[in-house]
C-alpha cells in the first residue's frame, strides 16, 4: 500500500467511521460518541501517529419508520488519536482512542460533557500488493491492494449502563464488538479507488443498572451490524517534486440490526444510515506527514436512514509515518 | 513477527483494557435494587411519588395528586424532543400500551422545552395530538430532577401514589407487566 492508496482508504474509512457512532446516539449527546476509524499503515512506514478532530452537527433525525424529521441543532466533538504499528512485513496493527465532548443545546437550557469514547484495535493482513501504474502493461497492474484484518471495539466510553444519571453524558455503547474487515484499494495514477466493508457482532452482556438506578437484571445484546464505504479519487500534482493533493469522493451505508433483551427481539431498536463525504489531502515526497481535511454528510432525506440521528460531520487530519 | 512489537502491542491493549469504565461491563448480575421504603416520598420503587405541578399544552394545570386516586395508575414518559428513540417508545405507547389499559392516565413530560406553546408546537408537529396521552411542559426540568429521570425513563404510580416502576422504556414489556399487576 502507498501513500495515494492511504489516502483513499482513509476517506473511506473514516467516511465509514462517520457511521461507526454509536447509537444511544444522540441519547442525549447528540452524535453519542463512539470510536473513531481504523489507521492502515502505508507500506513503507514501521509506524504511524495519526491525530484528528471531528466537528459533528446534528441536524434532525430518521424515524424508526425513516421519515427524516429536521431538528435544532446540537454538536458533538472529538479528538481521536490513533497508532499504527507494523508488526511484519505483511501484518499491521492499530489502536484508535476518541476524546468526546458533548454540547447539547436545548430551548430552555444547555448541558456540556465529556468523556474518553469507545476504544477500536484493529489487526490487519495485506494480502495483495497494489503497484499502483501509471499505465496498464499486464493484467499485475490490475492487481489491487486487499487488506482483511479483525477488530475489536472496546467500550472504554460512557454508557448508558455506568454510573452517569443523565443521557446527555453519554460517549460509548457499553458493548463490545467483533468486526472482519475488508479493504480494497486500486491506484491507476491519477485515479485511486477503495472498497471496505465490515460486518461485525457484539457480546451479550449482563445490565443490571440504567443511567444510574439499579435495575432488575438482564442480558442484553445489540444487533449485528454490517457496512460498506466506497470511495473515488483524483491525485494531482502541485509540483515536480511529487507533493500531491488527493481529492476523494466516497458513499457509506451502515445498517445495525434490533437488539436483543434476555433473548428477545426489541422492536424498533436497529437503526440505518446512509451518508456521503469527501476528503482533501496534503501529503510530500519526502516528508512523513499527511495533512487532510474531510466532510461527511448523511443524506438528509426520507428513505436514506432510519431511527437514527441525521448529522453533518468536519474534520481535520493529520498523520506522521515513522520509515 | 517481531516479538518486541508484539509485546509492546500487547501491553498497549493490556493498559487500555483496564482503564476507563470497565468494572461497569461486568457487573455480577445480581440484583443490586434498593430495599424499598414505603411510606417515605421519593423516586424510587416502593416510595410515595413527588407531587408536582405542570401546564399541559392547552395551558391547564396538572397536578399529580389531583389525578392519581381516580385512575388505576399514572404512567409518566419523559421525552425530549425531536428524538428518535424517543418517537418509537411513543408510538408503541401509542398502538401495544395505552389501548391495552384504558384505566390508566398516560402523560408524557417534555423537559426540553421552554415553553407551553412549544411543547405544544412539537407535540403538533410530531403527530401526537389526540394520542391518548397528554403533553406536560417541563420547562424547569423540575420533574425531570424530582424523579431522578432522562430520556426514555417510565414511572408508574398506582392508585395509592406508590412508585412501581422508575426505569428505562425499552420495548414497553415491563411497562405492561407492571400495569397489569397494579392493584
Amino acid at each position: 500500500m502507498n501513500k495515494f492508496i492511504f489516502t483513499a482508504i482513509c476517506a473511506a474509512l473514516f467516511t465509514g467511521a462517520a457511521c461507526y457512532l454509536s447509537l444511544p446516539a444522540f441519547a442525549g449527546s447528540c452524535c453519542g460518541g463512539g470510536g473513531g476509524a481504523a489507521l492502515v499503515l502505508p507500506k513503507m512506514y514501521q509506524s504511524m501517529v495519526d491525530v484528528s478532530f471531528d466537528a459533528e452537527k446534528y441536524e434532525g433525525f430518521w424515524s424508526p419508520q425513516g421519515v427524516y424529521t429536521y431538528a435544532p441543532v446540537g454538536y458533538q466533538y472529538r479528538l481521536n488519536a490513533g497508532y499504527g504499528l507494523r508488526l511484519a512485513q505483511n501484518w499491521q496493527a492499530s489502536i484508535s482512542v476518541p476524546y468526546v465532548w458533548n454540547d447539547n443545546q436545548y430551548s430552555n437550557g444547555s448541558t456540556h460533557s465529556s468523556g474518553i469514547g469507545d476504544t477500536t484495535m484493529n489487526l490487519w493482513y495485506e494480502a495483495l500488493e497494489d503497484r499502483s501504474a501509471w499505465k496498464i502493461r499486464s493484467m499485475r497492474d490490475l492487481t489491487p491492494s486487499v487488506t482483511i484484518g479483525p477488530s475489536i471495539l472496546i467500550p472504554t466510553g460512557i454508557s448508558p449502563y455506568d454510573n452517569k444519571t443523565s443521557s446527555y453524558d453519554i460517549t460509548g455503547r457499553g458493548f463490545y464488538r467483533f468486526d472482519a474487515n475488508v479493504l480494497i484499494a486500486k491506484t491507476i495514477h491519477p485515479w485511486t479507488a477503495s472498497v471496505s466493508l465490515a460486518y461485525g457482532t457484539y457480546l451479550q452482556r449482563p445490565v443490571d443498572r440504567e443511567y444510574g438506578k439499579y435495575v432488575e437484571p438482564y442480558e442484553k445484546k445489540l444487533g449485528d451490524r454490517s457496512s460498506a464505504a466506497v470511495s473515488l479519487g483524483y491525485i494531482y500534482y502541485v509540483d515536480s517534486a511529487g507533493d500531491t493533493l488527493t481529492g476523494t469522493v466516497s458513499l457509506s451505508t451502515l445498517r445495525e440490526e434490533n437488539a436483543t433483551i434476555n433473548g428477545k427481539r426489541q422492536p424498533e431498536s436497529g437503526f440505518q444510515k446512509d451518508a456521503y463525504g469527501g476528503t482533501i489531502a496534503y501529503s510530500s515526497t519526502d516528508s512523513d506527514w499527511i495533512i487532510r481535511i474531510s466532510w461527511n454528510s448523511a443524506v438528509r432525506r426520507s428513505g436514506w436512514g432510519n431511527n437514527f440521528p441525521a448529522t453533518e460531520i468536519y474534520t481535520v487530519g493529520v498523520s506522521y509515518g515513522f520509515r | 513477527m517481531g516479538s518486541g512489537k508484539m509485546r509492546a502491542f500487547l501491553l498497549i491493549v493490556v493498559l487500555f483494557a483496564g482503564c476507563g469504565n470497565m468494572n461497569d461491563l461486568n457487573p455480577s448480575g445480581s440484583d443490586k435494587r434498593p430495599p424499598e421504603q414505603p411510606g417515605t416520598v421519593g423516586p424510587a420503587v416502593g416510595q410515595n411519588a413527588p407531587n408536582f405541578t405542570l401546564f399541559d399544552t392547552l395551558g391547564n394545570n396538572f397536578t399529580l395528586s389531583s389525578v392519581i386516586p381516580s385512575n388505576q395508575g399514572v404512567v409518566l414518559y419523559f421525552a425530549m424532543e425531536w428524538c428518535p428513540i424517543c418517537e418509537g417508545h411513543l408510538d408503541n405507547l401509542r398502538t401495544s400500551v395505552i389501548p391495552a389499559f384504558p384505566n390508566v392516565r398516560f402523560y408524557v413530560v417534555d423537559y426540553t422545552c421552554a415553553s407551553v406553546a412549544e411543547a405544544l408546537s412539537w407535540e403538533v408537529a410530531a403527530g401526537y395530538t389526540g394520542s391518548g396521552f397528554i403533553v406536560l411542559a417541563d420547562t424547569q426540568q423540575s420533574v425531570l430532577n424530582l424523579y431522578q429521570a432522562t430520556m426514555g425513563t417510565t414511572v408508574v404510580m398506582d392508585k395509592n401514589g406508590v412508585v412501581r416502576m422508575n426505569e428505562d422504556y425499552k420495548d414497553g414489556t415491563r411497562l405492561q407487566a407492571i400495569l397489569a399487576n397494579l392493584p
